[in-house]
Order: structure tokens, then sequence, then C-alpha cells
């Protein structure tokens, strides 16, 4: 029973050893009668307690796919993972599906992006909530209902002890990610894996679920490990930011530094293609030509160079190699701002 | 609204526009229980040449509104003048032939083209249908012409639309738009299902097109950012009906509803220094059901300026007010604007209530059919 | 409101920005060669597809020798070569023997000849009779869908009713209601029993259509309502409607060995047919299974190839399958 979750670290202590550890993550995709396909290709970052890890791409660029890795949540076949992904001393890559399973939900969460199918539409949301106490933590039903009122009144649910009755349908989108949230930290998790946890919601219901997130942090110290697509979310919420592109890593860098100077030329297309609330019209936007459809195989080029304003010869030659270290860097030939 | 629908440069004027869904209800025979009132009387105008952006949250009614102006969704009340006919009166072979006027750019590009055709007879379909298929010769160029303006090489016309990324998929969707050569063209949530990179591409497509070809555009998005990028005007709505109007710089600088303001205010924006030290105004609690909205002023529930008097008990209407910044095409549904834009009326804080009767706790009365709340 | 601040700069991107993109047609690349439609992937998945090529095996197989039977088969399947051998008390049915691969039935007649011409009636009445289904429920369907409002409610009402009667219960009694048995009551009993089924099928699927955007697409570009039906709707809805189509030559088949062994049949008793073989072998079953064995073991694979074909289509065409 790991309910009393000892953090060792106070809140945004960055400096501590990380709680989370992946290592050159891969996972490919293997079809019948098909090219394989590398998902992810090489990912790795490290998540701290108490730390909001972002990692920001568009769709196909692996993000959701190294979260379900981690956790262990992609179908059995047809794939192949390798890498480490270290949590807390052991990895979790290796562990059996039985011990997963006690990882997941326990000290393990994860909240997905579409509210609805994430739970189960014939079960009330209070025995929802409390059938993850009884699985993780052994209490039992009773012990565990006012538990549940309590944690739905954490996630700003009003009226908690009726809305344990209710079923999923008759919450709005906005309290079910809310219930879905609950769920999550049902045991306290140490990490808590959030992907697109908003994008299916209206913009005045993510503000207020991501200042929940933002506060559950803050509160708990939790590691909160944040997949999305849209930087401003991340720039209001992450400490640290990964950029993805083709199943790679190509740009890291802490919040302020990324977003004040990108060095990857795939940061400042994705910055430059976001029209600005802050912006006068008529600005033109200027987008990343072509699409993701025209990416170079990783092995013998940088996958970004045919659409790359940037590029020059050994882009299309040569693979880029990480520069940098865990905090900062980026993978580019020809990085804005020069080499340096 | 005394707006006068002859002054030369409106293209489409919008008068008490209603939309209603019956919701019906019983085991024999269907009884209309109640409506879900998507579109609640909504007056708005659209000048020629101009993008005038409709932006909302889901369930505000607001793709309902674009597809009523069109008359693909019946209007249950109102008119909509599209320079000098009304279109909501319309019907049969006379709507048809008007429809080459006025046109649709949908969300998903996927399923608003048919898979089983190829991208040119797509194309010719438009053209077919209001007899402008004459000349083989001509029509050929002209579909060429079409595949360059929204930039795609005239290889794809042989293509079918699954052969396509996303991206292309909403070009061809423009393509068909413009096969016909309208005046008007809506765009509902055209940028929402593709990629950030991607939306970029197509919003400057479209700024491009319509610099080219004179287009008046009536763009529905979610993405308060995207709406500000591209419209020259924009309408907010919320629960089915405007409750602020005004150019775009002018809405994002001197915000008059409160709802606009807490709309505003929601957006992410991609820099940490803005995000670290602007002030949110976070909502509490859900959109009222559409079906039975509050009384008054449909955000006094969530409005955290709201007050005693007269806001849940008078509906307000649109109206110019005097405040610094503010033009007089700024209109503005909201009994004390004046006040709060002065600071007499402070923030308070909110009660978070379930507000959706019929539909939240098991003590409410009859359930509404929950289709009657998705994709209003 | 203090996010004023406005945006903070950004390093543009190189000089070398503006030809690229000018380079790069902005909408990215096009492969230059002649598209290829669903119809086409479709047919290209099924022929790499095992199920698929073991159902049109075998229903290859049964059609050709369907259709040569009368030529390949050894003996004539009205005459009696061996009627000597049969003893009503001591040995009814006639064992194999040279020249007579499976023995004879209870007069006498080759049954290997009989099991091999009955091919021909059994697929004549499932086929005409999942045409003739498919012709009716088609119609009905597409009226329902593409009128709606009150033509798809009694239309609708029709077919409840229709499908209220267990299948082979409506089948017998339209059977007998004909004068005189023949293989065409047959074939109209049965296809009766599938027109509820392709309409039901057919309605649901247009009415899917109407509601998709592509076609309001159609409707918003001003496209006439008739070429709305006939180019968007009913294409595009047909795809379930072949798979069941393809699914019900099997149910046909059996319905027609139903009902044949039921005697409703060709009266011509002399004329084989698999399920009037079956009726007749019942008599037999203790000391000549094998007489019941064939006929039901080719009703069986016959089925089972068509059952195989219409699955593997099912999945070629499913929109989730498509890349």
């Amino acid at each position: 029973m790991t309910q009393a979750t000892q953090h060792s670290s106070r809140p945004g202590a960055g400096s501590s050893e990380p709680l989370l550890s992946v290592r050159d993550l891969r996972v490919t995709f293997q079809r019948q009668g098909e090219e394989e396909f590398h998902a992810v290709d090489g990912v790795s970052f490290d998540v701290r307690p108490g730390q909001t890890v972002g990692l920001v791409g568009e769709s196909g660029c692996g993000k959701s796919v190294t979260s379900l890795a981690i956790m262990g949540l992609l179908p059995g076949r047809g794939n192949r993972v390798s890498g480490s992904a270290i949590f807390d001393g052991e990895d979790l890559l290796t562990l059996s599906p039985s011990a997963m399973r006690d990882r997941r939900g326990s000290e393990i969460a994860m909240i997905f992006q579409d509210p609805l199918s994430s739970l189960n539409p014939v079960i009330s949301i209070g025995r929802q909530v409390t059938e993850v106490m009884e699985r993780h933590q052994g209490l039992s039903r009773k012990q565990a209902t006012p538990k549940a009122a309590d944690l739905l009144e954490r996630v700003g649910i009003p009226d908690p002890k009726a809305r344990l009755l209710n079923y999923p349908h008759q919450l709005s989108g906005g309290m079910r990610q809310r219930a879905l949230i609950a769920m999550a930290l049902a045991c306290n998790p140490r990490l808590l894996i959030a992907d697109e946890p908003t994008t299916a919601l209206d913009v005045t219901i993510q503000a207020q679920i991501l200042a929940l997130l933002k506060e559950l942090v803050v509160d708990t110290g939790t590691a909160l490990v944040m997949i999305t697509h849209d930087l401003g979310v991340v720039a209001g919420l992450c400490d640290e930011v990964n950029v993805l592109y083709g199943g790679k890593v190509v740009e890291r860098g802490g919040r302020h530094g990324l977003f004040r100077d990108p060095r990857h030329p795939y940061t400042v297309g994705l910055l430059n293609s976001i029209p600005r609330l802050d912006a006068a019209r008529g600005d033109k936007l200027s987008p990343v030509p072509g699409s993701v459809a025209d990416n170079l195989p990783w092995t013998a080029a940088c996958a970004f160079a045919p659409r790359c304003s940037n590029a020059i010869d050994p882009c299309t030659a040569e693979t880029p190699q990480w520069e940098g270290d865990q905090v900062v860097g980026f993978r580019c030939f020809n990085p804005m701002g020069g080499t340096r | 609204m005394t707006q006068t629908s002859d002054a030369p440069d409106v293209l489409v004027e919008v008068t008490d526009l209603e939309v209603y869904f019956p919701i019906k209800s019983g085991i024999i025979f269907d009884r209309t229980v109640g409506h879900v009132r998507a579109v609640d009387g909504v007056d708005l105008s659209i000048r020629r040449g101009e993008t005038y952006g409709l932006v909302g949250e889901s369930g505000c009614g607001k793709s309902t509104l674009g597809k009523a102006i069109l008359n693909l969704e019946p209007p249950t009340a109102g008119s909509v003048v599209f320079d000098g006919t009304d279109i909501a009166s319309l019907k049969g072979e006379d709507l048809r032939h008007a429809r080459k006027r006025f046109q649709m750019v949908f969300q998903d590009p996927m399923s608003s083209l048919d898979p089983r055709q190829t991208v040119e007879s797509l194309l010719l379909e438009g053209l077919r249908a209001h007899g402008l298929d004459t000349d083989t010769d001509a029509t050929r160029a002209r579909l060429r012409e079409l595949m360059s303006d929204v930039g795609l090489p005239v290889a794809a016309l042989s293509k079918y639309p699954h052969e396509f990324s996303g991206g292309q998929r909403q070009r061809i969707g423009i393509a068909r738009a413009l096969s016909v050569g309208p005046d008007l063209i809506v765009a509902d949530e055209p940028v929402s299902a593709l990629d950030v990179s991607i939306q970029a591409q197509v919003i400057n497509l479209l700024q491009d097109l319509q610099d080219k070809l004179g287009l008046t555009y009536l763009v529905v998005a979610h993405d308060l950012a995207v709406v500000r990028h591209i419209s020259d005007r924009i309408g907010v709505m919320y629960l089915g009906a405007l409750v602020e109007e005004s150019g775009g710089a002018e809405l994002y600088d001197v915000p008059l509803h409160p709802y606009t303001r807490a709309l505003m205010s929601a957006v992410p924006v991609p820099d940490p220094q803005v995000e670290d030290t602007r002030e949110q105004i976070l909502l509490t609690g859900d959109l009222p059901s559409p079906a039975n909205p509050p009384s008054g002023c449909r955000f006094h529930t969530r409005c955290p300026w709201k007050q005693e008097t007269l806001c849940d008990t008078e509906r307000p209407q649109l109206r110019v007010v005097e405040v610094s910044g503010a033009s007089d095409s700024h209109r503005v549904a909201c009994h004390f604007a004046e006040k709060i834009a002065s600071g007499e009326i402070q923030r308070h804080e909110v009660e978070a209530t379930i507000t959706t009767p019929g539909f939240g706790g098991p003590d409410a009365g009859p359930t509404a059919p929950p289709e009657a709340y998705i994709g209003v | 409101m203090d996010d004023n601040t406005g945006p903070s700069r950004r390093p543009t991107l190189g000089d070398r920005r503006k030809e690229r993109i000018d380079a790069l047609a902005t909408a990215g690349t096009v492969v230059d060669e002649p598209g290829k439609s669903l119809l086409r992937s479709a047919w290209e998945r099924l022929r790499r597809d095992p199920v698929f090529l073991v159902g049109a095996a075998i229903t290859l197989v049964f059609v050709v020798l369907a259709i040569i039977s009368p030529w390949i088969a050894p003996w004539d399947v009205t005459a009696n070569p061996l009627i000597d051998k049969v003893r009503p008390q001591s040995n009814p049915v006639p064992g194999p023997e040279p020249g007579h691969l499976l023995g004879a039935d209870d007069r006498g007649r080759d049954l290997f000849s009989r099991l091999l011409v009955g091919s021909r009636q059994t697929l004549v009445v499932g086929v005409f009779a999942t045409l003739l289904g498919l012709l009716g429920g088609i119609t009905l369907g597409a009226l329902a869908g593409a009128i709606g409002g009150f033509v798809d409610t009694v239309v609708m009402r029709i077919v409840d009713v229709m499908l209220s009667f267990p299948a082979l219960l409506l089948a017998f009694t339209i059977a007998s209601l004909a004068r005189e048995p023949s293989q065409w009551t047959l074939i109209i009993a049965i296809a009766t029993t599938q027109v509820p089924i392709f309409a039901r099928l057919l309605r649901g699927s247009m009415l899917a259509q109407r509601s998709s955007d592509h076609v309001l697409a159609a409707r918003s570009l001003g496209v006439r309502p008739r070429a709305i039906v006939f180019r968007h709707m009913l294409p595009n809805a047909m795809g379930p409607v072949i798979v069941q189509a393809t699914l019900s030559l099997a149910t046909a088949i059996i319905e027609a060995a139903a009902l044949s062994f039921l005697g409703l049949g060709n009266p011509d008793q002399r004329q084989p047919e698999w399920g009037q073989m079956l009726g007749l072998a019942q008599r037999y079953i203790s000391e000549a299974p094998h007489l019941a064995f064939y006929p039901a073991g080719c009703i069986i694979v016959v089925a089972l190839g068509f059952t195989l074909m219409g699955e593997s289509l099912r999945e070629a065409l499913d929109p989730k399958s498509r890349r």
C-alpha cells in the first residue's frame, strides 16, 4: 500500500534525482505486408518530482505512442519496444504485465484526451473512483466512498456527494475530465501522464483544467508529463519542453529559454505558424511548408530537411546528432542563430 | 434593429434569426416536449469584401448559425437577405440556383469529400449543377486555374480524397467552394481539424484568395486567436445569441462583455512571459442547456460581474455604449457594460453549480436525449 | 487585462525561406501517378487475403462444376442403372462399386452424378433468390432512405412486419401458397425473406449518408437532389449491402435446401437437388448415413465458401481498415 507517498523532494526541486528517466525509447510498428514504421525513434528525457515536462509536436510525431509505451499500454502484437524507462530504479519496459498493472493507477496514472470514452458508461462516477482505491489501497467500498467525494471536491466538482451517483453521460465534458483527473489522483500517484487532456474541451474549460493541474503539481509534488500539440498550453504550464518531430526529440529547453531563443527551425516554424491573440491583424503567418508526408527517414538524413528553410547539404546526407545535454539541446546541423 | 439593409456595402443582412430543434419524446407518437434554442434571435450584417468572424464555445450555436445563413439548416424564424434576396424564404430550384453565390467550407476535409470521386469529378459537380461546363476546353482551363489557386499540382485532379494529407484535402474543399464562383464563403471551423503548421498554410491561403477574388468570408471558429487573425469584425456568441460585436483589434483592446473578457483571458498564448503575468478570469461551471436557457442575461449564471438587479430578469439587447476606446460600431449585450469598463463594478466569486437541468442530477425532471446537447 | 505585453521578438527564418517555399509547393508533394480508387485498393487487399482466396476457390469450383455438370456426370441422373441391386428389405441402398463412385440411392440412381447435377438447382435458386431479394430490398431501402418522412415510416413498418416472421416460416408460407410448387416458387419465397434484410440495411446506411458532411457539401454546392441520391448517397451506402448479399447467398442455399427437404421444391422428383436428396435420405439414415452425409457436406462447404468471401469482403470495404 503506497498510499503514504514519500515525496523525497519539495515541489520545484528541479535538481533532484529524476523520478522517470526515459532513455533511447524506440517503438516500431510492423504490420503484415507493410514496411516497418518507427513511431518513436530514440526518445530520451527525464522527469523530476514536482516538475512538469511537456512533449509537444504535431500529429504523427510520436508523442502519444511514447506515453503509451511507458505505461505499457501498447497493443501486444505488431510492435516492438526497446530502450528503457527507469521509474524509481525499475525499468518499466521490462516489468511483467501484472507488476505494471500494480504500478498503473497507483504510482503512475494517466489522463486521456477523450474523457467520455475513457470512462465506463454503465458504471457510476463514484464507483469508478472507488474501484481504483479498492484495487490499489485495499480499502473497502465504505471506506473509499467518502474519500471519493473528497477527491471530486478537490478537482472542483460542485456537490460531489450527489455527483458520485451520476453516470458519465450526465456530466459535461469539463466535469468528465475532472472526474477522470480525480480517478487518476485517487492513489496519490507520483507521476501523472496527461495525453492532450484539454484538446476536446472549450477554451474556458481548458483554462479551468490547466489551472487545476498546475495547482496539483504545486500542492502534491506530483511529476507531470504533459503531452500536447498546443504551444500555448506548454508556455503556461511546463517547466521543460521537448519538441518532437518524426519520432525524435528535435529540441529541448526550459520554458522561458525555448520560447525566447528557439534553435531548431521546426520549433521556430511552429511558433511562427500560430496566430496570436496579441498580434495585429494582417500580419502574415509564416507556416512550415509541406506536410509530414514529405519526411525523410532519419537513418541518413534529417527528417525535417525537406520542409526546412535552413536546410544545408549535410541535412539530406547524415543523421543530425543531439547537441546538448538532458536539460537543453537540439538536433540540427544549421540551427537558428548559428552553431555558436 | 433599424440597420439599413440597402446600404451599398452590406452583402448579408441577418435579422432576428432563430433556429430551434424540437426535442421529441414518446414511444409510439412523437411529442415535441421542448426546443433546443440553437440560434435564438441573431442580428448581424456582413459587408462586401470583409471577413466576419463568429467565435464561441461548443454549443453556442455558431455552426448552426453559419448553416442557417446558407439555408442548409432551415431557420425557424427571421430573414437572411443576401444581396437583396431573402435566402431564408427560398425553396427548391430557386434556392439551388441561388447557391451559386454562397458556398461553404467544412471543418473535416475528409468527411466532406465524397470518397468515391476523383478531385476532378468533385470539382466538375458544381460546374455541372449550375450549367457552367458548356465548353470542354474552358472547363479544363477552369479546373487547372482552381488547382493553382489553392496551391495544388494539376496531377492531383485524377486522385481520390484519401490519397491526400489533411491540409491538401482542405485545399480541395476550398477549390470546390470556389468552383462555382461565389461571393460569400462560410467557413465552418476551416482549420480546427488540422495540425498547427498546416493551419497556418490554410489561413494564409484563405487570405490570399480573398485578396485575389474579392471574396466575403464568414469564418466560424472556436479558436479566438485564429478568428482574430483573419477577421475584420468579430461577433462573440454565447448560448445562441451574440453578446458582443466589434472590429477585431478593438475587441481585443476593449472587450466589454464579461464573457468576451473571460474567453480572451482563457486563450493560451505561446509566450511564457505573457502567460506568467496575465490575469486569468476563470469561469466556473458549464454552459447551461440551450433547451432551457437561464432567464434574463444568458450569461448571468457564470458571470463574475453579475449584479443583483436586471441580470437575471431582463435579457440585454446589443447596444452601442459610451466607453473610451469603443467606437460606435462596437455593440455589446450587457446591462452594466459601462460600469464594468469604468471599474465601478468589481469582479466577485461565482459559486459553481451544475447548470444543466434536465440533464444533471438524479433528481432532475424529464431527461432530454443526449443528442440534443451534442454538436448543436 | 495586462496581457498586452505584445509578442516577444523571435528570430525569423533565413533568407532562403522564400525560394525554398516557392520551390516546394506549399501544399507538399503529390505523387505524380493516377489515383487509386477505394474499390481498387480494396481489391488489392482482397487479392492478398488468404481467407478470401479460399472462399473464392470453393465458390469457383462449385460454380464451374455446376455449369459443366451435365457433361461430366458419368450417368444420366434420371436413369437407374443399379435398380437391380436394390433390395427393399436387405439392401435398400446399393454401395459403391466400380463405375459408381458413391454407389446409388434407393432407386438405383448414381449418387455421384446426382450430387454433381444437384448443384445446378441449388446455385440457380440461391443466386436468383438473392438477386431478386436484393432488387426488392434496394428499391424499398432506397425509397425510404432517399425520401424519408412518411414514405420512410410506411416502408419501414412493412419491413418490420416481414422481419417479425421467422424467415423459414415466411418462405414456407409463401411457397405453400403457390398452386403447384416449382423452382420459381422456391426462389420467390426465399427472395421475400431477404427483402426486409436488404431494405433495412440500405435504409440505415442511406440515412447515415444523408447526414454526412459530403452530402451536405453537395447540397450547399447546389447539386440536384436526384444527383445527390444517385451519385453520392446510393454508391456510398451500397458497401454493407453487397457484403450482406454475399453472406445471403449462403443462407439462401441453406434455405433452398431446407424447403426442398420439406417437399416444397421442384415437384419433379427425378431432378436432383441437395435438399431434396437430403429429404429422401432420412428414411435410410441408420443403414446408409452416407446418403445424407454427401449432400449435407456439399451444402456446408458451399455455404462456407460464400461466407468466407463475404467476411473478407466486409473487412476489405471497412472504412476503418483504409489507410
